[in-house]
């Protein structure tokens, strides 16, 4: 026994060391931001001397981040609200009620999720572009929710189905529509999943850079992520604040990731289990 | 039987790998083995988180800590990431002084093309493989501890313990995190490849995803950018259905 204990701290000083390779990029990166030019330039590590909040300040106002922190805001605020909208929608039919053709819908959105993104972003350019939604919010917005519905679809359903069936007759007995139903009870009844849900497609399209890439070809309205990669050529001496950029599209994610770490660990594992 | 596979894996196997890998460099580019050292990172890619949350299911002290820790790139936008490290990486930047002050001379981590594809997905790596160690935590809360307390019993070692219990208690797991890490070695680079090195230097980092992406957006070649992708489609879908074959036999002898 007090061997096995000896192989436990022995394990648990590497892996002490590669949480702290883990965490430290972005405390450096931190770091950086609060350092003046001078202070960089003579010495990469040293904690800075003073809290400086001019670099994000800059980056926030003369390199634009503000404008294109307000595209990412709005346009991921628009697709997670549609896609927990038609995702609880479509994942109350499939799993409690009984259509003709539900079995077919329901492996046609399985197919869709394995449809890898590269094979269709081509054609989706092209059928984008036909439609005049290019550099558009409502073409990003669609193009981020037929993306991410499949996956929204697939994991409502499997929650739905652990829903007895028996509240759904009991509420339809009482006289609800089935609108009723959905709006009334299996709306609120799916919170949990649709909080795991809706936290996951907000960071996949916080994060996105291609697809935005794609369809937000001018400057004026490029994204969050699209903004960091511009970044490095416009100020890639003007080192802090380059990182001052990659802090303010990075703090969101961190904060969301402190407070909901265990919804979106839940929403990524549940594809593996039930799978 | 040794022979035979030798021969299968050095003569066909190996081709396959390099002619699909140049099919992606492009003429004129260098023949780096961009997509077979992909193949190659994949086994170890699987087993680096598999013995992390190994470690943190036979709680490791500290354990509670580290699945937040570790998880926590994952969460980060590939292009946050990539910016991230290039700071760190810059040839005047912190890991070269850092290599400097005990003698090491400094490396132009995104610079030399022989380099800058194992910086790229040394990065990658840093970044994904909270999200493999948290799937095969969910894995092990499935796990039946009943085997566990029996295999602590019978007195087995940690090795036997994870060789003969572990492992085939999680080949579902395992096979999921095989192909899902391959598909995201594939295709979810380009956000790395694009703030990192933008496909240089001299094409050495070209990856599907990055080339496909070229052919449309830059040469305006969407006939030539289709038919990669389609490539690449098959190319994930046979090497996917691959995977779980082979290891589905493998558990079934073990």
């Amino acid at each position: 026994m007090a061997g096995r204990r000896l192989t436990k701290w022995f394990v648990a000083v590497p892996m002490a060391a590669l949480a702290l390779a883990t965490v430290y990029p972005l405390l450096f990166t931190a770091n950086v931001a609060m350092k003046t030019r001078r202070e960089y330039v003579l010495d990469r590590f040293s904690l800075s001397g003073a809290l400086r909040w001019e670099n994000i300040a800059s980056a926030w106002t003369s390199v634009g981040m503000s404008r294109y922190f307000l595209n990412s805001a709005i346009v991921v605020t628009c697709s997670v609200a549609l896609l927990l909208l038609f995702g609880s929608m479509a994942g109350f039919a499939l799993a409690r009620l009984r259509f003709r053709g539900s079995s077919v819908l329901f492996l046609g959105c399985l197919a869709a999720l394995f449809i890898p993104f590269q094979v269709i972003m081509i054609p989706l350019t092209r059928v984008m572009a036909d439609a005049g939604l290019v550099d558009t919010y409502p073409g990003l917005v669609l193009a981020y929710v037929a993306q991410f519905l499949p996956f929204t679809v697939f994991l409502m359903t499997s929650y739905y189905s652990t829903v007895p069936a028996e509240i759904v007759d009991a509420a339809r007995i009482d006289g609800n529509t089935l609108y009723g139903v959905y709006w009334r009870i299996m709306l609120p009844l799916g919170r949990p999943a649709l909080l795991s849900v809706g936290v996951l497609n907000a960071l996949f399209c916080w994060n996105d850079v291609l697809i935005s890439l794609l369809m937000m070809p001018s400057a004026e309205n490029r994204t969050l992520m699209v903004g960091v990669t511009s970044l490095r050529g416009q100020y890639s001496d003007d080192i802090p604040v380059f990182a001052s950029g990659v802090l303010i599209a990075a703090v969101p994610v961190l904060v969301v990731y402190l407070f909901l770490q265990r919804q979106i660990a839940d929403g990524v594992t549940a594809g593996a289990t039930k799978g | 039987m040794a022979p035979t596979v030798l021969i299968i894996v050095a003569l066909r196997l190996w081709p396959l790998v390099l002619g699909v890998n140049f099919s992606f460099t492009g003429d004129g580019a260098r023949n780096g083995a961009a997509v077979g050292l992909l193949v190659l990172l994949l086994p170890v890619a699987v087993a680096i988180p598999g013995l992390l949350a190994t470690s943190i299911y036979l709680r490791v002290p500290g354990h509670r800590v580290y699945r937040g820790v570790y998880f926590f790139p994952a969460v980060l936008s590939p292009v946050i990431v990539g910016a991230i490290f290039n700071l760190l990486l810059a040839y005047d930047g912190p890991l070269n002084t850092l290599l400097g002050g005990v003698g090491l001379g400094p490396v132009d981590w995104l610079g030399d093309p022989d380099v800058a594809i194992f910086a790229v997905v040394g990065v990658h790596v840093w970044a994904t493989f909270g999200m493999a160690l948290v799937v095969f935590l969910a894995g092990f809360a499935a796990l039946d501890p009943s085997l566990l307390d029996a295999a602590k019993v019978d007195g087995a070692s940690l090795p036997q313990t994870i060789w003969h219990v572990i492992i085939p208690g999680l080949s579902r797991t395992i096979q999921f995190v095989f192909v899902t890490t391959m598909i995201g070695m594939l295709t979810s680079m380009f956000g790395l490849l694009f703030v990192m090195t933008s496909g240089g230097p001299e094409a050495s980092t070209y990856l599907p995803e990055y080339y496909i992406w070229v052919q449309q957006g830059q040469f305006n070649q969407p006939a030539l950018a289709s038919a990669a992708s389609t490539a690449l489609f098959l190319i994930m879908l046979v090497v996917g259905l691959a995977q779980i074959g082979v290891l589905r036999r493998a558990g079934r002898e073990s």
